[in-house]
């Protein structure tokens, strides 16, 4: 006896919905499994009369807001994933899985609802074997309330038993074990294109869905990603990939969008795409910033974070850092690339006042005219090879300008290091 | 390459911010939010009392290492304390980070980007000046077109930021939609600074500014 609520999803034949190849059908459904696995953590799919995918909701329908909250969050996504798409709701998979092929009143909670409903609906719509239904019509049953009415032992005898074990099952008399669809460890996902494509504008429908399904996997498992590989595959030519990364684990469907249209952008493809493929290995526990409620901090930083990562998708990873101090006391050493938002303070405010700016390596100079103020001797590095012996200036340059000058103790040769910007 | 704005949506900015300044014009208000300078003579002088916030200000410097940068520094720092980035795009020299933390700049708070062409520059300063976590970008143009100064003072206003301009010193000779265009000159002691241009306020002052670093303990 199931005590369930099972959501039934009927899909057209995915071949013919959205142009992919049969065999890329059982694809079609895994991904979309993953993405039905945010809303219940029993999800089973069955290709064999029409791709069915079943939700158990028993479970999650007070998380989610009730059942009929619930049905419509889940058939939005499907539209917005792009699948047309008929639901029902029951307390058994048969019953729900028949009720998807009815015109109207496709939710029933309860099993005497649920027998209620069946009973005036024709025969036909009965998942038996032709065979059996041919039968049953010749018998002069017409409405499915009349061959409920029979004792299942009469039906096993004159139908079989697998007949009398399906009506049981319907009705929820009788357990019908589904197989758990397993989440797999690592994501993939493949699109296969009808043609050729050659523009990558015209990957952005199919990628819309392939980081929809994506993200509803991520909720599903509760986590979120640092980066995901997309592989485009040639069909004379070996794959291609870009990595899409992050500042910060994210599984929001949109952002990965935007960051991928940035990447595509500035993408050379070596050859026509036949395939796209969604990748992802590395899975982090969902962040803090939720996309529900967040406080102004954690806002400005998601949209920081947003900022970062437009940046970096356009401009490459190491376009964007930030500044650290570091403790040496030779100008040049003074400091590091760090990633942003990864500075360390600087150890040293006591020391006199630096120059805003500093050249990346200390230029040559004649010995300056007018020397503002100085020396400040700056001796280090001896340990390390870096040796310095330096005396240290601020300098006025024929265009006004403060320059940040030292003396080589060593050679007496001058030194251009900092301007006073 | 820049993101298109649709039509509709820049017009409709374009004429808010009209709408914005007549309003401003009629009751007399400073044209912009400011942020103080942290130099009172400049803060005297500017509309508001300071730089103006969602707005971009052209700075044309006689030369580099006047204090071109460290007029900046009260008001960069005053914005990383409030919890606001700075971002620096495409610096020509490297803002020395030592500097920066003496003067009181949270360097947590510093953003430098590195772009390969002026487009990316432009493309990058406005998508900076439009997301609202940062506070102020600088950007060093070699050229820009009225256009784009139009289209990133958009940004600024969107973004509630300040947008500064290095800009070389013969653009002082065209005019440019910025709100405010400071031109600065080398002193013995400090830094000249001419107000060329000030939306809502006084131009052709000019004023002297202390620009001699002072550490923060």
């Amino acid at each position: 006896m199931n005590a369930g609520l099972w959501l039934c999803i009927r899909l057209p034949r995915l071949a013919h919905e959205v142009g992919i190849a049969a065999a890329a059908e059982q694809a079609a459904m895994e991904r979309l499994a993953a993405w039905a696995y945010q809303w219940s953590s029993l999800v089973s799919y069955r290709l064999a009369d029409g791709p069915l995918l079943w939700l158990e909701l028993a479970a999650s329908r007070t998380l989610f807001g009730g059942h009929a909250a619930l049905l419509a969050n889940i058939e939005a996504g499907l539209t917005q994933l792009g699948y047309s798409h008929a639901c029902a709701l029951a307390p058994s998979p048969a019953g729900a899985a028949l009720l998807t092929q009815v015109g109207q009143q496709r939710c029933v909670i309860t099993h005497s609802q649920l027998r209620s409903r069946l009973d005036s609906l024709p025969l036909a719509l009965l998942a038996l074997p032709p065979d059996v239904l041919a039968a049953l019509q010749s018998a002069g049953l017409r409405r499915i309330g009349q061959l409920l009415e029979l004792p299942a032992a009469a039906i096993a005898r004159r139908f079989g038993p697998a007949a009398s074990l399906y009506l049981q099952r319907l009705c929820g008399a009788a357990s019908d074990p589904r197989p758990a669809w397993r989440m797999p460890a690592t994501y993939s996902a493949r699109f296969e294109f009808a043609g050729e494509v050659h523009d990558t504008t015209a990957m952005l429908f199919p990628l819309r869905r392939l980081l929809l399904e994506f993200q509803g996997y991520l909720r599903g498992r509760d986590c979120a990603v640092l980066r995901f590989t997309l592989e485009f595959e040639h069909y004379r030519h070996a794959a291609s990939s870009v990595t899409i990364g992050m500042s910060a684990p994210a599984r929001d469907a949109a952002q990965f969008l935007l960051l991928a249209r940035e990447r595509l952008q500035s993408l050379a493809l070596p050859a026509a795409v036949s395939a796209l493929r969604l990748q992802a290995l590395e899975f982090t526990a969902a962040s803090v910033v939720q996309a529900d409620f967040f406080g102004s901090d954690a806002q400005q930083l998601q949209q920081l974070q947003l900022l970062l990562d437009r940046l970096q998708a356009r401009l490459g990873d190491q376009q964007v850092r930030g500044l650290s101090s570091a403790a040496d006391h030779r100008p040049e050493r003074g400091w590091h690339f760090v990633t942003p938002q990864q500075s360390t303070p600087g150890p040293d405010t006591r020391s006199p006042a630096r120059p805003c700016t500093l050249l990346h390596n200390p230029r040559r100079i004649e010995p300056p005219a007018t020397l503002l103020s100085g020396p400040e001797r700056i001796e280090s590095g001896w340990w390390d090879g870096g040796d310095a012996s330096r005396d240290y200036y601020v300098a006025r340059a024929a265009d006004g300008a403060r320059w940040w000058v030292f003396q080589d103790l060593a050679g007496g040769g001058w030194y251009l290091q900092g301007l006073w910007t | 390459m820049s993101i298109p704005l649709p039509i509709g949506s820049q017009r409709t900015q374009t004429l808010e911010q009209l709408a914005r300044l007549c309003r401003n014009a009629e009751s007399g208000r400073a044209p912009w939010l400011a942020a103080p300078s942290g130099f009172t003579e400049l803060d005297a002088s500017l509309p508001g009392g300071g730089w103006p916030i969602g707005a971009i200000a052209e700075l044309m410097s006689d030369a580099i290492g006047i204090g071109e940068l460290s007029l900046l520094v009260p008001v960069l720092s005053r914005l990383a304390r409030a919890g606001r980035y700075i971002a620096c795009i495409a610096p020509p020299y490297l803002p020395y980070a030592p500097a920066l933390a003496q003067r009181g700049v949270p360097l947590e708070r510093v953003l430098l980007i590195q772009t390969c062409s002026l487009q990316q520059s432009l493309w990058a300063t406005e998508q900076a000046l439009r997301c609202p976590a940062v506070g102020a970008v600088l950007g060093w143009p070699a050229y820009i077109v009225d256009k784009n100064v139009r289209r990133l003072q958009l940004a600024a206003e969107a973004g509630g930021s300040l947008g500064i301009l290095y800009r070389p010193p013969e653009a002082a000779l065209e005019s440019s939609p910025a709100a405010l265009r400071l031109r600065l000159h080398a002193m013995p002691e400090g830094l000249a600074v001419e107000i060329q241009k000030s939306r809502g306020g006084r131009a052709g002052l000019t004023l002297r500014v202390g620009v001699a670093p002072t550490v923060v303990a």
